[in-house]
């Protein structure tokens, strides 16, 4: 019932823009773009393994409709990414493993402007709805799923298929509303940071994990338990610009229910059983920018809070098997109480060409609950020459503190300098380095043995 | 005594006299500079370094009154798409494509170059002259006024600006730029064309005389007082 409400809702919303596409008479070309883009590094340690390989191929169309009522817009991604796994003679029939690839639709759909009102904005389609003012970590930014394939790459989201619409009371003071029919958990990281934002599982001795076996519910394709929705209110008043919102969601990151565990072949060997979830949620939102005496400053945070007391049974029936009763323990993994996540951030234009980027975060994207949040110092100083073909970042990285009461074995740093060259107009090469250092539980401390190099190139077109 | 008070007089009149000339000239200026309701142009922007090499840019501008411009790249293929909102009060936005959303951006981008170019943000501001300088007529000399205008603000990049306007229609034709040490840094030269009621700037030639490189910006497919409104300059229609 509630997939045919769904699917009735969505057929009238197409319906509606069909109509409203097929009224205007489509004058505008269709506008094709893109860019090849070349991303390969190597770890410094010897023997200097190849940590990522990634040749991108972007295609954009897009085609405005006549009087500017509307655009269509796509965006694909084709890319050849990873190294070939070949284990066996087999593999090589096998195309899709001698050379890796994949196609991605990032983003694809129309938005009509003053559809139905002069006032109403709707977007229709696959779609990226990018919330907040930080700069590139947004704690409010929920609404898409976090794509964590490249685990560098910070704040980057995949699309959602989505309607959305944005109601312009004023020009400056708007309604923003989105509905994701399906849920879309986030996509972890791969290379050798695969394990970057897994929990680490520690055994008391003489134990040892043999085998690692988890399953993943997740939430039901109906309108109640796949559904994601958002609104946020934005206005400008008094030189700043605000806005306050509320998303109804699920955590995209997968969190343990119940975990079974059961004695190995081996002496003291461990087999476990995690089942984990996507839990609901309410996230409370508010951002602000503005310019003070030429200094940018912005703002940002974001309150989540769980539905339901997130509770993780473990069940070790299987060690006892002489029990009567199972035997089982409970302990919540997350407390259903409000946490924030917030940014803080300025940045500056100096005379000469240099840009200064200072942002403090407190939470990353995959930390929960009160006690769990981090915290990162982010900056980035950029220097520009040979009018703006040459751009240097000689000091651009983070540091990370995890404990403040014993911060020497609780901390993380990564350091990033980089140097961009635009060959030609639309030929970019970039060189820099990430160099990790850090102890403590912290998924960037974990990286210090992965110190790399990075190569980019970029052609526009 | 009375022959001192006559000079006094005298000067004191004349002062006044070529102050409010100055001031005078500047709003003529200003009322020819920016005399449309509003304005939508092409712009192609050609940057010329030392060694004769060219690079070229292309975007659409729309413009209301004196503060309030809409600039969007549409070449090369790396920038088109990009796009700048200038409001009053010293409020912009920023669009970048990649991003999909606008960032609002600190009043000091003003004193950086403008996209790769010699023009600098300030430069492009559609501010009105009498707002942003105070001016002294220093003479006449031809068919010009030769003007000296000092920024009214203590953050401008400049000390001062000279600049030669048309007697008769009231439209720069060439301007210098001086830096805080009081140095000519760049030049500016103007081609203007008439266009029904209006004079439009149709070449502009900004020269960064230490870098020995210049940039044109020359503005076609002109359209004044098409009717736009605030709303075609807000963020919605940046993102659009």
């Amino acid at each position: 019932m509630k997939t045919t409400s769904i699917s009735l809702l969505s057929s009238f919303f197409l319906f509606l823009a069909t109509a409203f596409i097929s009224a205007q008479e489509e004058e505008t070309k269709i506008k094709f773009s893109g860019e090849l883009k070349t991303d390969q590094r190597f770890l410094y340690q010897s023997p200097n393994s190849w940590a990522w390989n990634e040749n991108r191929l972007t295609f954009r169309l897009s085609k405005k409709f006549r009087n500017d009522k509307g655009k269509f817009h796509t965006e694909v991604w084709l890319r050849n990414i990873g190294l070939p796994e070949i284990t066996t003679s087999s593999d090589l029939y096998n195309k899709g493993i001698v050379d890796p690839y994949n196609l991605e639709i990032r983003e694809a759909y129309v938005q009509l402007y003053g559809f139905l009102s002069k006032n109403l904005d709707i977007k229709i389609g696959r779609q990226r709805i990018a919330w907040g003012t930080a700069d590139l970590i947004n704690p409010t930014d929920n609404l898409n799923p976090y794509d964590l394939e490249d685990v560098l790459d910070f704040g980057r989201h995949r699309g959602s298929d989505a309607i959305s619409f944005d109601y312009y009371f004023t020009p400056s003071f708007s309604l923003h509303g989105t509905y994701i029919p399906i849920f879309q958990p986030a996509n972890m990281p791969v290379g050798v940071f695969a394990d970057a934002l897994s929990p680490e599982i520690v055994l008391p001795p003489p134990y040892h994990l043999e085998n690692l076996n988890d399953n993943i519910d997740m939430p039901k394709y109906t309108l109640g338990e796949s559904s994601t929705a958002g609104i946020k209110l934005k206005g400008f008043a008094a030189g700043i610009d605000l806005s306050l919102s509320y998303v109804w969601g699920r955590d995209g990151f997968p969190t343990p229910s119940y975990n079974t565990i059961s004695p190995g072949d081996n002496p003291g060997g461990l087999n476990l059983d995690i089942q984990s979830t996507y839990f609901r949620q309410s996230i409370f939102g508010f951002d602000m920018a503005t310019s003070i005496a030429g200094v940018g400053l912005w703002a940002e945070a974001a309150g989540f809070l769980p539905e339901k007391e997130q509770v993780m049974t473990t069940d070790m029936t299987p060690m006892f098997p002489g029990s009567p009763v199972p035997v089982t323990r409970d302990s919540i993994v997350l407390k259903k109480e409000m946490f924030f996540k917030y940014v803080i951030g300025a940045d500056y234009n100096f005379a000469n060409g240099m840009y200064l980027n200072v942002q403090f975060l407190h939470g990353f994207v995959n930390e929960r609950g009160r006690e769990n949040l981090n915290d990162y110092f982010f900056i980035q100083y950029e220097k520009r020459f040979f009018d703006d073909r040459l751009k240097t970042e000689p000091l651009q990285g983070a540091f990370i503190v995890s404990d403040w009461n014993n911060v020497k074995d609780n901390y993380a740093l990564i350091y990033s300098p980089e140097i961009s060259f635009m060959a030609t107009d639309n030929a970019e090469i970039t060189i820099s380095s990430a160099i990790f250092a850090g102890k403590g539980n912290n998924p960037f401390a974990k990286f210090a043995d992965y110190d790399m190099f990075l190569f980019g190139f970029k052609y526009s077109f | 005594m009375k022959a001192l008070i006559s000079i006094l007089i005298f000067l004191t009149t004349t002062l006044v006299a070529t102050a409010q000339n100055a001031n005078d000239i500047l709003k003529k200026m200003d009322e020819v500079l920016y005399a449309p309701k509003d304005m939508t142009a092409k712009t192609k922007i050609i940057i010329t370094d030392k060694n004769g090499n060219e690079k070229t840019r292309e975007a659409v501008m729309k413009q209301k009154g004196t503060d309030m411009r809409l600039f969007r790249f549409t070449a090369p293929a790396s920038q088109a798409g990009i796009a700048t909102l200038s409001l009053p009060n010293d409020v912009m936005y920023l669009y970048l494509p990649s991003y999909a959303k606008e960032r609002r951006i600190s009043s000091s981008v003003k004193s950086q170059k403008f996209a790769g170019t010699d023009f600098s943000y300030d430069d492009m501001e559609a501010k009105s002259y009498e707002d942003k300088y105070t001016a002294k007529l220093l003479k006449t000399e031809g068919d010009v006024y030769v003007l000296e205008m000092k920024p009214r603000s203590p953050k401008s990049q400049y000390s001062k600006l000279i600049s030669k306007i048309n007697k008769e229609n009231y439209y720069p034709v060439y301007t210098e730029y001086y830096d805080k040490g009081n140095n000519k840094i760049k030049i500016a030269t103007y081609v203007f064309e008439k266009i029904g009621n209006y004079w439009n700037p149709k070449e502009v030639t900004m020269t960064d005389l230490k870098k020995k490189h210049k940039t044109t910006m020359i503005t076609y497919d002109v359209k004044y007082d098409t009717g736009l409104s605030d709303e075609d300059f807000s963020v919605r229609k940046l993102k659009q």
